[in-house]
């Protein structure tokens, strides 16, 4: 059998921290879980929380780092297959519909997060309204889309889903909202576009 | 979801392509945005008026905001952690 490398083994668990603090804030919520939670767990001591977190904030800022690589990275994969204004919309919401529960979490809690997490997110949202605003461009070219500046163009949208996750409850009871709304709210952001 | 591609050490740009990498070049660090046309990276001033610049055209955020933001971001990427604070 292979011997695991102390680095490895050290990398493997940090892993493990992040995953399991990311499904606990969804869980949870950030301001609801506390590092002694997600050490429990991930089946480890609170004090190896700390070997490879020194402070909460850190552990949390970690955890956004990675959601929001593999957020972009699914958006992007996503975004090959249909570069139109509704491709866009759908590889969108395809994407948050992976991680719905988090996504919901940073949606509710996002402002009172530290400023780099917010920056994480606003990252994805910058990828997000290039790709509409250049499938936008295409449509107005041939004259089937209003002229809508870009930021208006994505904060009409943003906002819309944000709503609609933000009160899943109401919305979804017991089920993804995505799943159950996504298409209604494609079709309506569709319509208020195009002339 | 797939697992965490390469992304720029000054930005955070997400890197896929060869283009998005500095000079074509994928064992770069630095993005295409982040670099001057030699492959050197960019003064912080530059990368975080850029920055910013994005923030503003793409989500109408306010200036001082956008850049507040950006900075707090450019403070966690490996090409300026270490930069003494201003």
């Amino acid at each position: 059998m292979a011997r695991i490398s102390r680095k490895e083994q050290k990398a493997a668990t940090e892993q493990r921290l992040v995953d399991t603090a990311m499904e606990f804030f969804a869980a949870h919520g950030f301001a609801g879980s506390n590092t002694a939670d997600v050490a429990k767990a991930a089946n480890v001591s609170h004090g190896t929380v700390f070997l490879h977190f020194p402070t909460r904030e850190a552990l949390v800022l970690r955890v956004l780092d990675v959601f929001g690589d593999r957020l972009s990275v699914a958006f992007k994969t996503a975004m090959q297959e249909d570069l139109s204004l509704e491709g866009v919309l759908r590889a969108h919401l395809s994407v948050l519909r992976e991680c719905e529960d988090f996504y919901a979490r940073l949606v509710q809690e996002g402002a009172l997060l530290p400023p780099q997490a917010r920056s994480y997110l606003f990252i994805l949202h910058a990828s997000v309204s290039n790709r509409l605003h250049l499938a936008a461009l295409v449509d107005s070219a041939a004259g089937n889309m209003r002229p809508i500046k870009q930021h208006l163009l994505f904060n009409t949208w943003i906002a819309l889903v944000h709503y609609y996750i933000a009160h899943a409850d109401i919305f979804a009871p017991g089920d993804s909202v995505i799943a159950t709304k996504g298409d209604e709210l494609v079709e309506h952001f569709l319509n208020l576009c195009r002339k | 979801m797939t697992d965490k591609c390469a992304s720029c050490h000054s930005c955070g740009f997400p890197m896929e392509k060869d283009d998005d990498f500095a000079l074509g070049d994928r064992s770069q660090p630095y993005c295409c945005f982040c670099v001057d046309s030699h492959g050197a990276l960019l003064p912080y001033e530059t990368v975080l008026d850029a920055n910013a610049k994005h923030y503003v055209q793409s989500q109408g955020v306010s200036a001082g905001a956008a850049r507040s933001m950006a900075a707090a971001l450019l403070a966690t990427m490996p090409a300026w952690r270490d930069r003494p604070a201003a």
